[in-house]
Protein backbone atom coordinates (compact mmCIF):
# COMPACT_ATOMS: atom_id res chain seq x y z
CA UNK A 1 0.00 0.00 0.00
CA UNK A 2 3.26 2.25 1.22
CA UNK A 3 4.25 1.72 -2.24
CA UNK A 4 1.38 2.66 -4.03
CA UNK A 5 1.31 5.69 -2.63
CA UNK A 6 4.49 6.35 -3.24
CA UNK A 7 3.82 6.35 -6.68
CA UNK A 8 0.60 7.95 -7.12
CA UNK A 9 1.20 11.01 -5.52
CA UNK A 10 3.92 12.04 -8.00
CA UNK A 11 1.16 11.04 -10.38
CA UNK A 12 -1.53 12.71 -8.97
CA UNK A 13 0.83 15.92 -8.97
CA UNK A 14 1.79 16.01 -12.92
CA UNK A 15 -1.53 15.24 -13.61
CA UNK A 16 -2.59 18.62 -11.23
CA UNK A 17 0.52 20.63 -12.77
CA UNK A 18 -0.87 19.21 -16.66
CA UNK A 19 -4.35 20.00 -16.47
CA UNK A 20 -4.29 24.02 -16.39
CA UNK A 21 -2.01 23.67 -19.78
CA UNK A 22 -4.96 21.62 -21.45
CA UNK A 23 -6.30 23.30 -24.81
CA UNK A 24 -4.05 25.74 -24.22
CA UNK A 25 -2.84 28.24 -27.06
CA UNK A 26 -0.58 31.43 -26.74
CA UNK A 27 -0.11 33.44 -29.35
CA UNK A 28 1.68 36.36 -30.06
CA UNK A 29 2.43 38.86 -32.91
CA UNK A 30 4.51 41.76 -32.94
CA UNK A 31 4.88 44.49 -35.27
CA UNK A 32 8.54 46.21 -35.78
CA UNK A 33 10.55 46.47 -32.91
CA UNK A 34 9.32 48.11 -29.40
CA UNK A 35 10.68 51.35 -28.26
CA UNK A 36 10.85 52.89 -24.77
CA UNK A 37 11.75 56.11 -23.37
CA UNK A 38 15.14 54.37 -22.79
CA UNK A 39 15.12 53.90 -26.29
CA UNK A 40 15.12 57.58 -27.21
CA UNK A 41 16.98 59.18 -24.52
CA UNK A 42 19.54 60.22 -27.27
CA UNK A 43 16.93 62.81 -29.09
CA UNK A 44 17.84 66.30 -27.14
CA UNK A 45 15.19 68.60 -28.99
CA UNK A 46 17.48 71.87 -30.94
CA UNK A 47 20.37 69.62 -31.32
CA UNK A 48 19.38 66.12 -32.69
CA UNK A 49 19.09 65.85 -36.09
CA UNK A 50 16.69 63.64 -38.19
CA UNK A 51 19.91 61.94 -39.67
CA UNK A 52 20.64 61.22 -36.06
CA UNK A 53 17.68 59.83 -35.33
CA UNK A 54 17.21 57.38 -38.68
CA UNK A 55 21.08 56.10 -37.81
CA UNK A 56 19.85 54.99 -34.57
CA UNK A 57 16.25 54.06 -34.69
CA UNK A 58 16.18 52.96 -38.60
CA UNK A 59 13.88 54.98 -41.21
CA UNK A 60 10.69 55.98 -39.83
CA UNK A 61 7.15 53.85 -41.26
CA UNK A 62 5.87 57.83 -42.41
CA UNK A 63 6.71 60.75 -42.80
CA UNK A 64 4.12 63.60 -42.86
CA UNK A 65 3.98 66.95 -43.56
CA UNK A 66 3.17 69.67 -41.33
CA UNK A 67 2.92 73.81 -41.42
CA UNK A 68 6.47 74.20 -39.81
CA UNK A 69 8.32 70.85 -40.55
CA UNK A 70 7.65 67.37 -40.86
CA UNK A 71 6.44 64.87 -38.91
CA UNK A 72 8.42 61.18 -38.59
CA UNK A 73 6.24 58.22 -36.87
CA UNK A 74 7.56 54.99 -36.12
CA UNK A 75 4.82 52.43 -34.80
CA UNK A 76 4.99 49.52 -33.04
CA UNK A 77 2.62 46.89 -31.85
CA UNK A 78 2.65 44.08 -29.48
CA UNK A 79 -0.62 42.04 -29.34
CA UNK A 80 -0.67 39.05 -27.05
CA UNK A 81 -3.76 35.77 -26.68
CA UNK A 82 -4.17 33.22 -24.68
CA UNK A 83 -6.68 30.62 -24.34
CA UNK A 84 -7.85 27.38 -22.19
CA UNK A 85 -10.33 25.08 -23.00
CA UNK A 86 -11.53 23.52 -20.05
CA UNK A 87 -14.05 21.45 -21.60
CA UNK A 88 -10.59 19.41 -22.79
CA UNK A 89 -11.25 18.11 -18.98
CA UNK A 90 -14.23 16.44 -20.11
CA UNK A 91 -13.38 15.36 -23.35
CA UNK A 92 -12.08 11.18 -22.18
CA UNK A 93 -15.47 10.60 -19.94
CA UNK A 94 -18.40 12.29 -22.25
CA UNK A 95 -19.68 11.07 -25.86
CA UNK A 96 -19.71 14.67 -26.80
CA UNK A 97 -17.01 17.10 -27.62
CA UNK A 98 -17.23 19.80 -24.95
CA UNK A 99 -16.32 23.41 -24.97
CA UNK A 100 -15.78 25.78 -21.60
CA UNK A 101 -13.12 28.36 -23.63
CA UNK A 102 -11.85 31.68 -21.66
CA UNK A 103 -9.47 33.68 -23.50
CA UNK A 104 -8.24 36.93 -23.28
CA UNK A 105 -6.50 39.43 -26.15
CA UNK A 106 -4.52 42.39 -25.14
CA UNK A 107 -3.39 44.97 -27.68
CA UNK A 108 -0.18 47.33 -27.00
CA UNK A 109 -0.09 49.46 -30.08
CA UNK A 110 1.77 52.64 -29.55
CA UNK A 111 3.72 55.43 -31.95
CA UNK A 112 6.49 57.47 -31.60
CA UNK A 113 6.76 60.97 -33.67
CA UNK A 114 9.34 63.30 -34.03
CA UNK A 115 8.64 66.46 -35.47
CA UNK A 116 11.32 68.72 -37.27
CA UNK A 117 11.88 71.95 -38.51
CA UNK A 118 12.65 72.63 -42.13
CA UNK A 119 16.05 71.98 -41.27
CA UNK A 120 15.30 68.37 -40.41
CA UNK A 121 16.48 69.39 -36.99
CA UNK A 122 14.41 67.72 -34.03
CA UNK A 123 11.98 70.10 -32.12
CA UNK A 124 9.85 67.97 -30.10
CA UNK A 125 9.65 64.55 -29.37
CA UNK A 126 7.27 61.69 -27.81
CA UNK A 127 5.26 58.78 -27.79
CA UNK A 128 1.48 58.99 -28.81
CA UNK A 129 0.44 56.69 -25.95
CA UNK A 130 1.89 54.66 -23.19
CA UNK A 131 2.16 51.32 -24.50
CA UNK A 132 0.95 48.97 -21.73
CA UNK A 133 2.58 45.40 -22.29
CA UNK A 134 -0.22 43.46 -21.91
CA UNK A 135 0.33 39.90 -20.24
CA UNK A 136 -0.79 36.85 -20.56
CA UNK A 137 -3.86 35.96 -19.12
CA UNK A 138 -7.11 33.91 -20.50
CA UNK A 139 -9.28 35.30 -17.66
CA UNK A 140 -11.67 37.41 -19.40
CA UNK A 141 -13.85 38.88 -16.43
CA UNK B 1 22.75 2.48 -24.00
CA UNK B 2 24.60 5.35 -26.09
CA UNK B 3 21.91 3.89 -29.15
CA UNK B 4 19.08 3.88 -26.95
CA UNK B 5 19.66 7.68 -26.21
CA UNK B 6 20.14 8.14 -29.72
CA UNK B 7 16.84 6.25 -30.52
CA UNK B 8 14.88 8.29 -27.85
CA UNK B 9 16.63 11.89 -28.88
CA UNK B 10 15.23 11.17 -32.37
CA UNK B 11 11.86 9.54 -31.41
CA UNK B 12 11.31 12.96 -29.20
CA UNK B 13 12.77 15.81 -32.43
CA UNK B 14 10.36 13.80 -34.16
CA UNK B 15 7.34 14.37 -31.86
CA UNK B 16 8.07 17.71 -31.72
CA UNK B 17 8.35 18.47 -35.28
CA UNK B 18 5.44 17.00 -36.36
CA UNK B 19 3.73 19.43 -34.73
CA UNK B 20 5.79 22.91 -36.42
CA UNK B 21 4.24 25.06 -38.67
CA UNK B 22 6.23 27.81 -40.51
CA UNK B 23 4.24 30.66 -42.12
CA UNK B 24 5.24 33.56 -44.26
CA UNK B 25 3.87 36.63 -45.88
CA UNK B 26 5.47 39.70 -47.64
CA UNK B 27 3.76 42.56 -49.22
CA UNK B 28 5.65 44.75 -51.67
CA UNK B 29 9.07 44.09 -53.96
CA UNK B 30 12.45 43.51 -52.14
CA UNK B 31 14.43 46.87 -52.45
CA UNK B 32 17.82 46.08 -52.94
CA UNK B 33 20.65 47.85 -50.89
CA UNK B 34 22.82 48.11 -53.57
CA UNK B 35 20.60 49.80 -55.99
CA UNK B 36 19.54 52.21 -53.31
CA UNK B 37 23.67 52.56 -52.79
CA UNK B 38 24.24 54.08 -56.02
CA UNK B 39 21.41 56.88 -55.60
CA UNK B 40 23.61 59.82 -54.84
CA UNK B 41 22.54 63.07 -53.35
CA UNK B 42 22.78 66.46 -55.44
CA UNK B 43 23.48 64.43 -58.44
CA UNK B 44 20.63 61.67 -59.59
CA UNK B 45 17.70 62.62 -60.79
CA UNK B 46 14.12 61.92 -60.55
CA UNK B 47 13.85 60.35 -63.29
CA UNK B 48 16.78 57.98 -62.65
CA UNK B 49 15.25 56.77 -59.37
CA UNK B 50 11.92 55.57 -60.96
CA UNK B 51 14.05 53.93 -63.57
CA UNK B 52 16.42 52.36 -60.82
CA UNK B 53 13.49 51.63 -58.36
CA UNK B 54 10.49 51.65 -60.33
CA UNK B 55 7.24 54.09 -59.65
CA UNK B 56 7.53 54.98 -55.72
CA UNK B 57 4.57 52.86 -53.58
CA UNK B 58 3.62 56.64 -51.71
CA UNK B 59 4.43 59.61 -53.34
CA UNK B 60 4.55 62.54 -50.56
CA UNK B 61 4.98 66.21 -50.46
CA UNK B 62 7.23 67.86 -47.55
CA UNK B 63 7.81 71.88 -47.68
CA UNK B 64 7.60 71.47 -51.55
CA UNK B 65 9.75 68.66 -51.69
CA UNK B 66 8.24 65.46 -53.41
CA UNK B 67 9.15 62.03 -51.41
CA UNK B 68 9.37 58.44 -53.11
CA UNK B 69 8.45 55.92 -50.55
CA UNK B 70 9.28 52.55 -51.12
CA UNK B 71 8.26 49.87 -48.62
CA UNK B 72 8.13 46.10 -48.14
CA UNK B 73 6.85 44.29 -45.46
CA UNK B 74 7.64 40.39 -44.22
CA UNK B 75 6.11 38.65 -41.70
CA UNK B 76 7.11 35.05 -40.45
CA UNK B 77 4.99 32.78 -38.06
CA UNK B 78 5.93 29.82 -36.07
CA UNK B 79 3.68 27.37 -34.50
CA UNK B 80 4.37 24.83 -32.20
CA UNK B 81 1.26 22.51 -31.93
CA UNK B 82 1.56 20.09 -29.29
CA UNK B 83 -2.13 19.55 -29.39
CA UNK B 84 -2.95 19.66 -25.67
CA UNK B 85 -0.47 23.05 -25.60
CA UNK B 86 -0.01 25.24 -28.43
CA UNK B 87 2.77 28.12 -29.22
CA UNK B 88 2.54 30.63 -31.79
CA UNK B 89 4.52 33.81 -32.50
CA UNK B 90 4.20 36.19 -35.26
CA UNK B 91 6.93 38.97 -36.12
CA UNK B 92 6.33 41.49 -38.75
CA UNK B 93 8.51 43.93 -39.91
CA UNK B 94 9.22 46.32 -42.50
CA UNK B 95 11.81 47.85 -44.72
CA UNK B 96 11.70 51.57 -45.87
CA UNK B 97 13.15 53.68 -48.37
CA UNK B 98 12.69 57.49 -48.70
CA UNK B 99 14.06 59.22 -51.51
CA UNK B 100 13.87 63.07 -51.01
CA UNK B 101 13.45 64.91 -54.59
CA UNK B 102 14.05 68.71 -54.22
CA UNK B 103 12.23 71.22 -56.82
CA UNK B 104 14.69 70.93 -59.64
CA UNK B 105 13.84 67.44 -59.47
CA UNK B 106 17.34 66.07 -57.94
CA UNK B 107 17.58 64.10 -55.01
CA UNK B 108 18.18 65.83 -51.76
CA UNK B 109 18.86 63.05 -49.26
CA UNK B 110 17.51 59.08 -49.05
CA UNK B 111 16.62 57.48 -45.74
CA UNK B 112 16.42 54.04 -45.56
CA UNK B 113 16.27 51.05 -43.28
CA UNK B 114 16.73 46.72 -43.82
CA UNK B 115 14.70 45.93 -40.16
CA UNK B 116 13.73 42.04 -42.33
CA UNK B 117 17.13 41.20 -42.20
CA UNK B 118 17.26 40.48 -38.75
CA UNK B 119 13.81 38.73 -38.65
CA UNK B 120 13.65 35.18 -37.50
CA UNK B 121 10.87 32.34 -37.17
CA UNK B 122 10.25 32.12 -33.69
CA UNK B 123 8.04 29.67 -31.71
CA UNK B 124 8.33 31.07 -27.94
CA UNK B 125 5.56 33.95 -27.51
CA UNK B 126 7.16 34.61 -24.46
CA UNK B 127 9.93 37.77 -23.41
CA UNK B 128 11.33 40.08 -25.98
Amino acid sequence: MKHVGKRTIPLLVAVMVCLPFMGCNVARMTLNTTLTPESVAFIVPGKTTFTDVVTRLGAPDTITDADSGVVATYRFLDLKYSRVNFGWLAKPWTPVDPDLIFSKTGLGVDEFQVFCNPDWVVVQQGFQRSLTRPPFHPYPF
Amino acid sequence: MKAAHYLLGIVMAALLLQGCAFSRGTVGDDVKTEMVATIQKGTTTKTEVVNLLGAPDRLLQLNGRDVFHYYRYDAKAGSLLLILLNFTRLSVKSDDVFVIVNRDGIVEDVISSKRTESLGFRFWPFGE
